[in-house]
């Protein structure tokens, strides 16, 4: 029995209006933008040239240094440029931009891996090309690279997606439950892990039955159905919720014996492993209010937004807002031929109606925040402390309320009364926090 | 596709919906219930002090603004707030004049000139409470209502404080919970106020840790200390504890942000109001408690905060 309290605790609108609807291949982009930066860690380098010919599923960027990851073609056609991207938010990205002859011919020198060692397991994992696609976009390989040098006994496979909207991972579960049976049978034998647990939040009643009957002979696998209360997904609550640990600051969640990996992740991966194709498509949830009709599409990576809404059906009022990803941690884009990553997990458009912003008002310290935050910092008090002008003060105050700690779910930004950018304010906190240890550190070595 | 003007903005990108606004149209209703209560009570005069003290509220702040080229911030409703629980603080023999001082006291000294809503250190309707106390001497006694005939012109408490004789004029406890005694004229009709407070508890504006707290500490208290049920009894139901259990002492700005925090300040305010009953001389107690417990509201969440989630040391 599972005493513990849940540490989730706001209930948002699921809006979920995808769920039941299967997902649907577009027909091919004209041109794909692919960026290096698709994951976390060392952008990759670029290996083809602009005017080669390539093929869906060809290296077409190496990994970089250290924590880094490959890039693979997802159309056939020709590269037309390398060149930069600027995002809506500034960040200028390296891309590789590809003309797509429609044809979608499929690179013949794809197979299958050999996998005989733990070692070529997980060279197989980064030649795969897939990253965390909840979100996170960690390298795959980077996070099963934790088996050396620690016993992984369990493991958690999040399908929680406890982001309104979204059934990105809903839908590859419910349509793919083959791959994750396969993933969890790989992960078996490469990661020596003896407890998975499937964990799924209680507002996807097809894929707890379908996998309930999937894993019903096999008593490792436990399906966990938890309640649908956001940020149920998030690593550190999603932990502690089915578990009961906590990781502590500064330390890797494998030193518990336990990973998380995305239910998609986990599905690309042994797709990967049975067909030797990389990550080059992904599903997306393209919902909102503007949009004609909810769809889930399977869409090649480094698509751009407005063909995907095109193919989606189109809108039926003007947009107000774009979103690459959810509401609650999504990024607003200012236009539509930004491209959608590896981790983007859906695409929603916002009439003008929703699209209002609100000016902060003064905190009038009602505490929903610190009520509604799953590891119980004080946001109003962290906001508070951001108003410090005396950056040793702000430094002092932020790190003795453990700013840290901030997992980054907006649940404070989401409740406050007085509109105030709690998680924005955090954001910026966190960095301030680096900035002023590293000058702290510069100035020590003088 | 073509899309003239998106908004970018920071996530998250829906919100609850709550506003400030809404949480002081909220508590505005749900004291409702007490004011209507006070005018059947004690008559058309109590109309003249809301009015006194509301529209002073809302003028003060008007003019404060003004006067320092500050955003205006009436629309934000707090003054009527702090305007009406002043109000119903107040019994009718307050002159009017005396209730305008108070509030503008109340609400310009205690609240504009520490830069407005959320940046107040004490509850302005509290201070201007204790204010008034202070420069006018009475602020609840001395006033009867005007639908029962009363024997005694003291209120309940102060007959409780004088001792067996006195005591036996009590009210019942169905006319203490009907609020048919004098004293101030929000105060005294339980029934309303428990209307009210669980409106708020309906509409999670507050939570019950406070309110409920405060009451139990000031019944358990006189229990032990007196043994005796009924006294007890009339000592929750008399005076301006549920007024200040439910209304004051639950305002966000001047309590704890915390649950744990919460709940030892509404231990510290209920055993205030205690002490200065049971000990002291003066009757009232629950002004003084909240006032208290506002200034030690800080430390309190300080000592409280809970260790966050993963957090090292």
């Amino acid at each position: 029995m599972n005493f513990r309290k849940n540490i989730s605790t706001l209930k948002v609108h699921h809006n979920k209006h995808t769920a039941g609807v299967g997902s649907v291949r577009i027909a091919p982009p004209k041109e794909v933008l692919l960026p290096m930066t698709m994951h976390s860690g060392a952008p990759a380098v670029p290996v083809v040239a602009v005017g080669d010919y390539v093929r869906v599923g060809q290296l077409i960027a190496r990994e970089g240094e250290g924590i880094s990851c490959p890039v693979h073609a997802t159309v056939s056609g020709t590269v037309t440029a390398i060149e930069d991207f600027q995002q809506t938010d500034g960040k200028s990205l390296p891309c590789i931009r590809i003309e797509s002859d429609g044809k979608m011919e499929i690179d013949p020198g794809l197979k299958a891996p050999e996998v005989n060692s733990v070692d070529e397991f997980l060279a197989a994992a980064q030649a795969s090309g897939v990253v965390g696609l909840g979100g996170a976009a960690f390298p795959v390989w980077k996070k099963l690279d934790a088996v050396r040098g620690n016993k992984i006994h369990t493991v958690l496979i999040n399908g929680a997606e406890c982001e309104p909207y979204i059934t990105s991972d809903h839908r590859m579960m419910v349509e793919h439950s083959d791959l994750l049976a396969k993933g969890v049978e790989i992960l078996r034998k490469w990661m020596g892990s003896e407890r998975f647990v499937i964990c799924i939040e209680d507002n996807k009643k097809d894929a707890i039955d379908l996998l309930g009957k999937v894993f019903a002979d096999d008593d490792s696998v436990e399906i966990r159905v938890l309640p649908s209360i956001y940020p149920q997904g998030a690593k550190q609550v999603l932990l502690y919720n089915v578990t009961g640990q906590v990781v502590k600051g500064g330390q890797r969640l494998a030193s518990l014996g336990v990973i998380i990996i995305n239910v998609s992740t986990l599905s690309k991966l042994a797709y990967f492993m049975e067909t030797g194709m990389p990550l080059v498509d992904r599903i997306v949830t393209v919902d909102g209010s503007a949009m004609k009709e909810p769809r889930n599409l399977v869409v090649p990576i480094g698509t751009p937004v407005d063909y995907i809404v095109e193919q989606a059906g189109g809108l039926k009022c003007e947009a107000g807002k774009v979103l690459i990803g959810g509401p609650m941690l999504g990024r607003a884009v200012s236009a539509l031929n930004e491209p959608i990553q590896k981790a983007t997990n859906a695409i929603l458009v916002m009439t003008e109606k929703e699209a209002k912003t609100f000016e902060p008002s003064p905190c009038i310290r009602c505490g929903r925040c610190v009520a509604n935050c799953p590891v119980s910092l004080n946001p109003a008090g962290l906001a508070k402390a951001m108003e410090q002008e005396d950056e040793d003060v702000r430094f002092a105050q932020l790190t003795a309320a453990s700013v840290g700690q901030c997992i980054e779910c907006a649940c404070c930004s989401y409740v406050c009364p007085a509109h105030k950018p709690l998680m924005e304010l955090n954001k910026q906190g966190k960095r301030f926090v680096k900035k002023y240890k590293a000058a702290q550190k510069n100035e020590g070595g003088k | 596709m073509i899309v003239a003007k998106l908004t970018v903005s920071a996530a998250p990108h829906i919100h609850s919906g709550a506003s400030t606004n809404r949480i002081m149209l909220d508590v505005i209703l749900s004291l409702v219930p007490a004011t209507v209560a006070a005018v059947v009570i004690f008559g058309t005069k109590s109309l003249v002090v809301i009015l006194a003290c509301v529209v002073t509220a809302v003028l003060a702040e008007f003019l404060f603004n003004l006067a320092c080229g500050r955003k205006q911030t009436i629309g934000d409703l707090s003054a009527v707030v702090t305007g009406l629980l002043l109000a119903l603080n107040l019994s009718t023999n307050v002159p009017a004049w005396q209730c305008v001082v108070g509030t503008a006291f109340a609400v310009v000294c205690v609240k504009c000139i520490f830069g407005g809503l959320g940046h107040n250190f004490a509850n302005p309707a509290i201070t201007g409470r204790v204010f008034m106390l202070v420069a006018f001497s009475a602020v609840a006694g001395g006033a009867n209502p005007t639908i029962v005939e009363l024997t005694a012109s003291a209120t309940p408490l102060e007959l409780l404080a004088k001792g067996e004789e006195a005591a036996a004029a009590v009210p019942s406890v169905l006319d203490l919970f009907l609020g048919l005694h004098g004293g101030a004229i929000g105060e005294t009709c339980i029934l309303a106020l428990v209307i009210g407070g669980i409106y708020l508890l309906l509409r999670k504006v507050i939570r019950w840790h406070i309110p409920v707290v405060f009451i139990a500490t000031v019944f358990v208290l006189y229990l032990i200390f007196t043994g005796d049920v009924m006294m007890a009894v009339n000592q929750i139901f008399a005076g301006g504890l549920f007024l200040g259990a439910i209304f004051m002492a639950t305002d966000y700005v001047t309590s704890p942000i915390n649950t744990r925090g919460r709940v030892v300040f509404a231990l510290g305010c209920g055993a205030i109001t205690f002490i200065i009953r049971y000990f002291c001389a003066y009757p009232e107690g629950v002004s003084f408690s909240i006032l208290i417990m506002n200034i030690l509201t800080p430390y309190i969440e300080k000592w409280t905060a809970k260790e966050p989630l993963g957090g090292v040391k």
